[in-house]
């Protein structure tokens, strides 16, 4: 009987969670969140934003979920600090907690320009939590006009979420085009499109310097010396890994928690996992945080089973997502934008049918792919990227509609086939 | 467990098999009736033609499943008892996730309906539609103990 601590109620949390059931039926497991709130996504917070699903669509696990694996849950309780000499935890509120093993699964949280003057003002949102986006919603009432600082996917999500409630929409974002981490400046120009002919102004290479008003928030001030009025200003400029609680702990930190091929971080009964976690990336094979939902989950189960006994190695994360707005879908993964002259595009753009395809090749591997319009097949992709495949007989099949699992039938790892030759 | 195996040898491409799970999964379960339904019924499988061969492609119902940790919104679940992934269309907000992993690139979007289109094994019938509509018998639905040996005479 061991004594697991998890700090994180959400993707990486949870997951890890289920990993030590699913092999540890008795040992006792506490979860941990500062939210108030059962285990809820917050990727599906812009669709709430939006009216488009309810409120008890944003639960991922079944209401019974903590009783049925019987799972200690601790709501509404932030950490402060993580003692490793003692292993115990500290809490706000001055009451602590002793572990066996701890999970560090504490995610993120939006970021703010630290310049920015006026982001204290009522009406000045990240969306980030359940809260954040109830918050934005009851003054949407009140609001006819709204400003979206930033052009990532998050940004535009916002942006999406308000626009369907009826707000008049401002976009500022500093690059050239949004999407820029996903996209590039053609694929992106569909979404542009898309968005300018709903109404909303995107204005590029532009920043906000200023938040006016009294208390309340009345305007932002650009870098061009605009003055534009809204009620509602989102924030929209990425996050920041939430480790706080380990400061002046030996814990090795960079951007996030460093943790090795099996999660664990610098110090042995102390792993992370999700947004805190900086890992391996699969394809730049450097060490980042790769924020994301499946990375989460993949990092959460990994860290659980580890956690018990078992010695499972983690590959490494990868960057990928995939978003939708106004019926036109499109997923991206890996190297987008190509930096390195040596890389080789191959593109195909429609911009008729909203379709385009871009590949991007290391000689003879696939380190990066955007998909608008028709996303189907993605996963066979991301699998060729993952596994390494040499893709040199297949090259010119890629950008094809009639690309299919069946072409690298060949040349990829096989698990368990359904195919008699 | 019974699963879907095909003998490649035996599939002419004839898409019957595509045309009976469209059918199968219509309001209608009737050919006429079901193209004339709003939300027109797509299948769930799909032939895919590399060289001279003909590949019938839908989900393998993992037992390791990237598309159910996609899954943001908790729609897809794979149900231990019968060894399948479940997906719950009311919990579905077609975000994609499950296509963007899908290692075999059975999962499609229907862009329409916003709903990811997967194979459920015909679930409530005794077997798939598919199979009883292939004229070749290159569909095959058994238990999937065999499994391993026919993965090994794959790899050779
Ligand atoms: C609007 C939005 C849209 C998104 N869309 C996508 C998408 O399309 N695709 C995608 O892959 N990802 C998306 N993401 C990112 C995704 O939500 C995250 O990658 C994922 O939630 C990370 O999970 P996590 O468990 O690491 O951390 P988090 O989800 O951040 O959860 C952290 C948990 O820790 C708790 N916590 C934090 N600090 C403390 C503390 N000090 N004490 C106690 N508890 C604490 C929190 O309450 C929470 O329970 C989106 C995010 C947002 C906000």
């Amino acid at each position: 009987m061991k004594n697991f601590v998890i700090i994180g109620n959400s993707a990486a949390g949870i997951s890890a969670a289920e990993a030590i059931r699913q092999k540890d039926k008795k040992s006792k497991i506490t979860i941990i969140s500062e939210e108030d709130y059962h285990s809820y996504c917050r990727c599906l917070i812009s669709y709430f934003l939006a009216g488009e699903i309810p409120e008890e669509k944003l639960v991922f696990r079944p209401e019974d979920f903590y009783k049925e694996n019987n799972l200690n849950l601790i709501l509404n309780k932030k950490v402060v600090k993580v003692e490793p000499k003692k292993n115990i935890i500290k809490f706000e509120d001055k009451t602590s907690l002793g572990y066996d093993m701890l999970l560090i699964a504490t995610g993120a949280s939006s970021k703010f320009p630290p310049d920015l003057k006026g982001l204290k003002k009522k009406g000045v949102f990240g969306l980030r939590t359940i809260r954040d986006a109830k918050e934005i919603l009851n003054l949407v009432p009140s609001s006819s006009s709204s400003c979206i600082l930033g052009g990532g996917l998050v940004s535009l999500k916002a942006a999406y979420g308000l626009l369907k409630r009826g707000q008049e929409l401002k976009i500022i974002v500093k690059s050239k085009f949004v999407l820029s981490q996903m996209l590039d400046e053609k694929g992106a120009g569909l979404f542009m499109k898309k968005f300018q002919e709903a109404g909303v102004e995107i204005m590029t290479a532009r920043d906000i310097v200023e938040i006016l008003g009294n208390g309340d928030l009345k305007a932002v001030r650009l870098d061009s010396g605009k003055v534009i009025a809204c009620s509602i200003l989102v924030v929209g400029k990425g996050v920041n890994p939430n480790t706080d609680l380990i400061k002046d702990t030996q814990l090795n930190l960079d951007k996030g928690i460093l943790v090795d091929q099996y999660m664990k971080s610098s110090i042995p009964n102390i792993f992370a996992a999700g947004d805190v976690a900086q890992t391996f990336d699969l394809v730049y094979k450097n060490s980042v945080v790769n924020a994301l939902w499946p990375n989460a989950i993949e990092q959460g189960r990994i860290s659980g089973l580890n956690m018990i006994g078992e010695n499972l190695k983690y590959d490494g994360s990868m960057t990928m997502n995939s978003i939708g707005f106004f019926d036109l879908p499109a997923i991206s993964m890996g190297i987008t934008r190509p930096k390195n002259p040596e890389l080789e595009e191959l593109v195909l753009f429609d911009e008729k049918r909203n379709i385009c395809k871009k590949f991007v090749l290391d000689k003879n591997h696939l380190v990066g792919m955007i998909a608008i319009g028709d996303i189907s097949n993605c996963g066979v992709f991301l699998r060729l990227i993952k596994e390494g495949t040499d893709i040199t007989s297949i090259k010119n099949e890629l950008v094809s509609e009639t690309f299919s699992y069946a072409k690298v039938l060949d040349l990829v790892k096989h698990k368990d086939e359904v195919f008699i030759l | 467990m019974k699963k879907l195996y095909y003998d490649v040898k035996k599939c002419l491409g004839c898409k019957s098999c595509e045309i009976a799970c469209a059918v199968a999964h219509s309001q209608n379960k009737d050919l006429f009736k079901a193209l004339k339904e709003e939300m027109l019924s797509l299948p769930r499988k799909k032939i895919h033609r590399s060289g001279d061969k003909n590949f019938p492609n839908s989900c393998r119902h993992c037992q390791e499943h990237p598309c159910v940790d996609a899954c943001m919104a908790g729609a897809l679940v794979y149900d231990q008892e019968s060894n399948m992934v479940l997906h719950d269309e009311a919990r579905c907000v077609g975000c994609w996730m499950c296509v963007m992993v899908c290692p075999y690139g059975s999962i499609r979007p229907n862009l329409k309906s916003k709903i990811p289109i997967r194979c459920d094994k015909c679930k409530d019938e005794d077997e798939p539609a598919c199979v009883r509509a292939c004229p070749t018998g290159a569909i095959i639905w058994k238990e999937a103990d065999e499994e391993n040996l026919l993965s090994s005479n794959k790899t050779e």
